[in-house]
C-alpha cells in the first residue's frame, strides 16, 4: 500500500469558531489590492451582523479540482504551486464571469474596471491572515495548519447547541474564562497596585 | 493638493424633514482641517444652526450624526458615530458616541455627516444607498423595538446595511432616550427624543464606494503597526477580550444603593461578579473594524440581549441594590430594545428609591408603587413604564434632575448632577480632584468620557505598565501634581478621538483613543495617520489645537445656553455640604475650577472666554455671540406639562 501522508500544499484555512466578524480582513484586502478601503472590493467576505456572535468568512478555497479553472473557456486560470493559489491571467481573461457562476463559494467577483476579483493569496503572504486579530484565518502547509484547526474544533464541538441560530456554548467555558481573567487582573495588581493614589 | 478631499467622504447630507428633502453639500476643506470630523464637525454645525434658548423638542432643534475623519478605514476601531444635538435631558450640548457598523457604512457611502432639521408631518425613515437618498414612510416601523426595527429594515434593504434609529422611548419623548445603532449601541444624552420629536424613526445606509486615501501604503502600514500593539497585548487577550467592561466591576468601584458607598473588588456581592455574568454569555461580538470584541451576547429571562457593560451593571444593578444577575441583564436589554440610556435610567430609579426611603417621595407621587432596594421585579416593570410614559413612568421619563424638579426642592438637593447630567458624587480629595473637576468641566455635564479617565490613566497602567511614564514624559501633566493640567490635556485627547471617529476603548485607555500614542506620543501618531489618510500636512500641534478648538467651541455653545461660572459646581450630599469639611471641599473645588478656566483662556469670574482665546483658536466667528453678551441663566430644558407627551 502506498504511504499516505498529510499534504504539504499551502492552504488558507478558516477557523469559523474564531472569527468575530470585525471585517479587518476585508478592509486590508481591498486596501492592499486597490488602495481603496472598500469591503465590496475585497476578495474575502465576512458574513455576519453587528449583534451576531457567529461570523463566517468566505474566501476562495483554492479547490483541488477547481470548477473555475475547469470552465474557463480561455484557460486563463492556472494553479501556482509555490503559493497554492489559482491565479487569473489578466491578459487572457475575457471577463465572461463563467468562473464566478460556477464557484460553489461565491468567492469570485468583478471590480469597477470589469476585471475579475479572486483571491491570489497576495503572492504567498496573505494580508487577511496578517491582520486577523484572532487567528481565524491561517495560512501555511496543510500538514501544519489543518491539525491545528482540528484540535480547536474538537474542544469546541462538545459544547455547541443550535438554538435561535445562536451559538450556545456550555456556560462552564465562559465562566472559566471569566475566572481566569479575574485571576490575571489580580496578578497585574501585584505589579502596579490595585488602585491609583 | 488634490481638489477632492481624500480620507474624508467629502459630502455632508442635510435632511430637511419639513420639506422632505435631502440636500448634499460639500465638506469644506478648511472646516475639515479645523474640526477634523465626527464630534468636531457636529459642534461646528450645531453652533451655526441651533439658536440659543429654543425648546430641544421643537422642530428648531438640529440633530447631527457624524462618523469621524478616519471612519471606515482599515485603522482598527474607527467605527464610532458621534450624535450631537441640543439635549432635551440637560438643555445644553447633548452628545453621545456609539459603535456598530453605521459610522463605517455611512463613510463608505461617501458621507461625513448627516444633519437632520425640521419635523416630518408623519413618521419617516431615511434610506441612503451611496448617492441615492430617499425619505420614506415609516408608519409600519413606528412602535417597533430597536431589535425589530433593524430586522425589518434588513428585510426591506438587505442584510449588508447599518441602521441608526430609535425605539419606543424615543417615540414617547423620554428625555434620556438614546440614538440606537444596529440594535444595541447607544448614543445617549436624550438624542433619541429629538428623533422622536422630528417624527424620524431611522436612518439606514448601504455604502459601496469605500474610502479613498491620499497615501494608502503608508496608511496601511501605520494601521498594521497600531493593530499589532493590540494583538500582542496580554491584558487585552486575557481580560478585555474575555470579559469586556465587566473588568470594571473590579477596578472602577461601582456605586451601591444610590452612592451610599462605592464597592471595592472584594465587596462585590455574589450575582454581580464577572463570572456570574459569564454564566449567561452565549457568545461575543464587536463593532466594525475592532480587533478586541468587548461585547457579550447573553440570554437572560428568555431573551437574547447584547453588550452588558459595566455601566449597565452598575446603574441597574449595584446602584439599585439588585444582585440578581438575570434581572440586571434583562433590564439592560429592555433599555436597549426601548432605546434608553442605562445610566440615566438607573440613576433616576436610584434617586427615586432613595427619596422614597427618605419619605421625600410619597405613594401619591409614585401612584402607589413601593420602591425598595433590590426589588428587581418592580424596577423591571418601571423600565417598561418609563419607555412608554405609563403611570409613574411618565415622571421618571423626565430624567434625573428634571424628575427631581417635579417632586420638590428637597428632592433637588439630592441630585448629584452637574449641568443636568448625573455621574455620582465624589470627594474633591479623591484622586487629587480629577473626578470632581472633570465632572464639573465636561461639556455635556458630569460624565466620565470627556477626559476624566484619561487624566489618571488607571486602565493604561493595567494594560501597559510602561505607558504612563511615556505619557508623562511627553506632555500629559501628572495628576498627582497638576490635576488641572491633566484634565485639560485629557479633554483634548477625547475630543480628538471622537472627531477622528476612533473608539476610546470601552475601558478608556490612551492607546485606544489616540492611535499610536505608545509609539509617537502624544499627538504625533494621529498627525501621521491623518496626513496619510487626507494628504493634508497635519502636525502634532495642529492636532492638539484642533482638540482644544473643539472643546472650547462646546463651551461656547453652552454659554449661549446660559452656562455661567456657578454651573461648574461640586455635587455633594446635603449632609456633607453644610459641614466644615463640605465647605472646605467646595472651596478647594472652586480654586481648581478657577485655575482651569484661567488656563483655558477664560475669565474665571464669568466662565466666558477672553477675546484673544477665540482668536488664537480660530473661533472668531463666535465672537459676536459671546464677547460682551449675556444669556439667561441655565435652568435645565423647558419641561412640558406631563399630559402633553405621547403616552402608550
Amino acid at each position: 500500500m502506498a504511504q499516505v501522508r498529510l499534504g504539504v500544499k499551502k492552504v488558507l484555512a478558516i477557523d469559523y469558531s474564531r472569527c468575530t466578524g470585525c471585517h479587518l480582513c476585508e478592509l486590508a484586502c481591498a486596501t492592499k489590492h486597490y488602495g481603496v478601503v472598500n469591503p465590496y472590493l475585497a476578495r474575502v467576505t465576512v458574513m455576519t451582523q453587528p449583534e451576531s456572535p457567529l461570523s463566517i468568512p468566505s474566501v476562495c478555497m483554492q479547490c483541488r479540482d477547481a470548477p473555475c479553472a475547469r470552465v474557463c473557456p480561455v484557460n486563463a486560470i492556472r494553479y501556482d504551486e509555490e503559493t497554492g493559489a489559482y491565479l487569473i491571467d489578466e491578459a487572457r481573461c475575457i471577463g465572461c464571469l463563467e468562473c464566478a457562476y460556477v464557484c460553489p463559494y461565491g468567492a469570485i467577483g468583478m471590480d469597477m474596471k470589469g476585471e475579475v476579483i479572486k483571491c491570489d493569496l497576495c503572492g504567498g503572504d496573505p494580508e487577511c491572515v496578517k491582520v486577523c486579530p484572532h487567528e481565524a484565518l491561517i495560512y501555511g502547509p496543510a500538514n501544519k495548519v489543518l491539525p491545528k484547526i482540528s484540535r480547536r474544533r474538537a474542544v469546541l464541538v462538545a459544547g455547541i447547541v443550535d438554538a435561535e441560530k445562536i451559538l450556545v456554548k456550555e456556560p462552564t467555558e465562559t465562566v472559566e474564562k471569566a475566572k481566569e481573567a479575574v485571576k490575571f487582573l489580580y496578578k497585574i495588581w501585584e505589579k502596579v497596585g490595585k488602585k491609583p493614589t | 493638493m488634490p481638489d477632492k478631499l481624500l480620507g474624508w467622504g467629502g459630502t455632508i447630507l442635510i435632511i430637511d424633514l419639513s420639506r422632505e428633502k435631502g440636500i448634499k453639500k460639500p465638506l469644506e476643506r478648511e472646516v475639515a482641517v479645523k474640526f477634523l470630523g465626527g464630534r468636531g464637525l457636529n459642534d461646528y454645525m450645531l453652533y451655526k444652526l441651533v439658536k440659543p434658548g429654543i425648546d430641544p423638542l421643537s422642530p428648531d432643534n438640529v440633530l447631527c450624526l457624524a462618523n469621524g475623519a478616519l471612519a471606515g478605514t482599515v485603522l482598527p476601531m474607527t467605527s464610532r458615530i458621534h450624535v450631537s444635538t441640543l439635549s432635551p435631558l440637560t438643555g445644553i450640548l447633548g452628545d453621545g458616541n456609539a459603535g456598530g457598523d453605521f459610522a463605517a457604512k455611512l463613510k463608505h457611502a461617501g458621507y461625513d455627516q448627516v444633519v437632520v432639521v425640521g419635523r416630518a408631518s408623519k413618521p419617516k425613515y431615511v434610506w441612503i444607498e451611496d448617492d441615492t437618498v430617499e425619505i420614506r414612510d415609516a408608519s409600519d416601523l413606528w412602535g417597533l423595538t430597536t431589535d425589530e426595527l433593524v430586522d425589518a429594515l434588513r428585510d426591506e434593504h438587505g442584510d449588508d446595511i447599518a441602521v441608526a434609529g430609535i425605539g419606543p422611548a424615543g417615540e414617547h419623548l423620554v428625555r434620556f432616550a438614546s440614538t440606537m445603532v444596529d440594535k444595541f449601541h447607544s448614543g445617549a444624552r436624550g438624542t433619541g427624543a429629538v428623533w422622536g420629536s422630528k417624527n424620524l424613526k431611522a436612518i439606514a445606509v448601504r455604502g459601496t464606494k469605500g474610502v479613498e486615501l491620499a497615501d494608502p501604503e503608508t496608511f496601511y502600514e501605520l494601521a498594521k503597526l497600531d493593530l499589532e500593539y493590540f494583538k500582542k497585548n496580554e491584558f487585552i487577550k486575557k481580560i478585555y477580550s474575555a470579559i469586556g467592561t465587566h473588568y470594571g466591576l473590579l477596578q472602577w468601584y461601582p456605586g451601591w444603593r444610590y452612592y451610599e458607598k462605592y464597592l471595592g473588588p472584594e465587596e462585590l456581592p455574589p450575582g454581580l461578579r464577572p463570572e456570574d455574568f459569564a454564566r449567561f454569555e452565549v457568545g461575543r461580538t464587536q463593532c466594525y473594524s475592532c480587533p478586541i470584541g468587548c461585547k457579550d451576547v447573553y440570554r437572560a429571562l428568555g431573551t437574547i440581549g447584547y453588550s452588558s457593560e459595566f455601566e449597565s451593571i452598575f446603574a441597574l444593578g449595584a446602584n439599585l441594590g439588585v444582585t440578581d444577575t438575570e434581572y440586571v441583564l434583562k433590564m439592560e436589554h429592555l433599555c436597549d430594545a426601548y432605546g434608553m440610556d442605562v445610566i440615566t435610567m438607573g440613576d433616576t430609579l436610584a434617586l427615586a428609591t432613595f427619596l422614597y426611603q427618605k419619605g421625600i417621595l410619597t405613594d401619591k407621587d409614585t401612584e402607589g408603587i413601593k420602591l425598595r432596594w433590590g426589588d428587581a421585579e418592580t424596577f423591571l416593570e418601571l423600565v417598561e413604564m418609563t419607555a412608554y410614559r405609563k403611570g409613574f413612568g411618565n415622571k421618571l421619563a423626565e430624567g434625573y434632575r428634571n424628575f427631581a424638579k417635579l417632586i420638590s426642592e428637597e428632592a433637588l438637593k439630592y441630585c448629584y448632577d452637574v449641568k443636568g447630567l448625573n455621574r455620582g458624587w465624589y470627594s474633591v480629595n479623591f484622586l487629587n480632584g480629577v473626578f470632581t473637576l472633570s465632572h464639573a468641566t465636561s461639556t455635556r455635564g458630569a460624565d466620565h468620557l470627556k477626559g476624566r479617565s484619561w487624566a489618571y490613566w488607571e486602565n493604561d497602567r493595567n494594560m501597559d505598565p510602561e505607558l504612563p511614564k511615556k505619557l508623562l514624559e511627553n506632555g500629559l501633566p501628572d495628576y498627582r501634581k497638576d490635576p488641572v493640567g491633566a484634565v485639560i490635556v485629557s479633554e483634548h485627547a477625547c475630543a480628538i478621538a471622537d472627531s477622528i471617529g476612533r473608539c476610546k476603548g470601552s475601558i478608556n485607555t490612551w492607546p485606544h483613543a489616540i492611535p499610536l500614542v505608545w509609539k509617537y506620543p502624544l499627538w504625533e501618531g494621529v498627525a501621521k495617520v491623518m496626513k496619510a489618510a487626507t494628504g493634508y500636512e497635519f502636525t502634532a500641534k495642529d492636532i492638539e489645537l484642533a482638540g482644544e478648538r473643539i472643546y472650547v467651541l462646546e463651551m461656547l455653545f453652552n454659554i449661549r445656553q446660559g452656562i455661567k461660572r456657578k454651573h461648574y459646581g461640586l455635587p455633594l450630599p446635603p449632609e456633607l455640604l453644610n459641614t466644615d469639611e463640605g465647605r472646605k471641599q467646595v472651596e478647594k473645588h472652586n480654586k481648581m475650577v478657577d485655575e482651569y478656566l484661567r488656563r483655558r483662556g477664560f475669565d474665571p469670574k464669568t466662565a466666558y472666554p477672553l477675546p484673544e482665546t477665540l482668536k488664537r483658536l480660530g473661533l472668531e466667528f463666535a465672537s459676536e455671540d459671546i464677547i460682551g453678551k449675556s444669556y439667561p441663566d441655565w435652568e435645565g430644558p423647558p419641561l412640558w406639562p406631563l399630559d402633553k407627551y405621547p403616552r402608550g
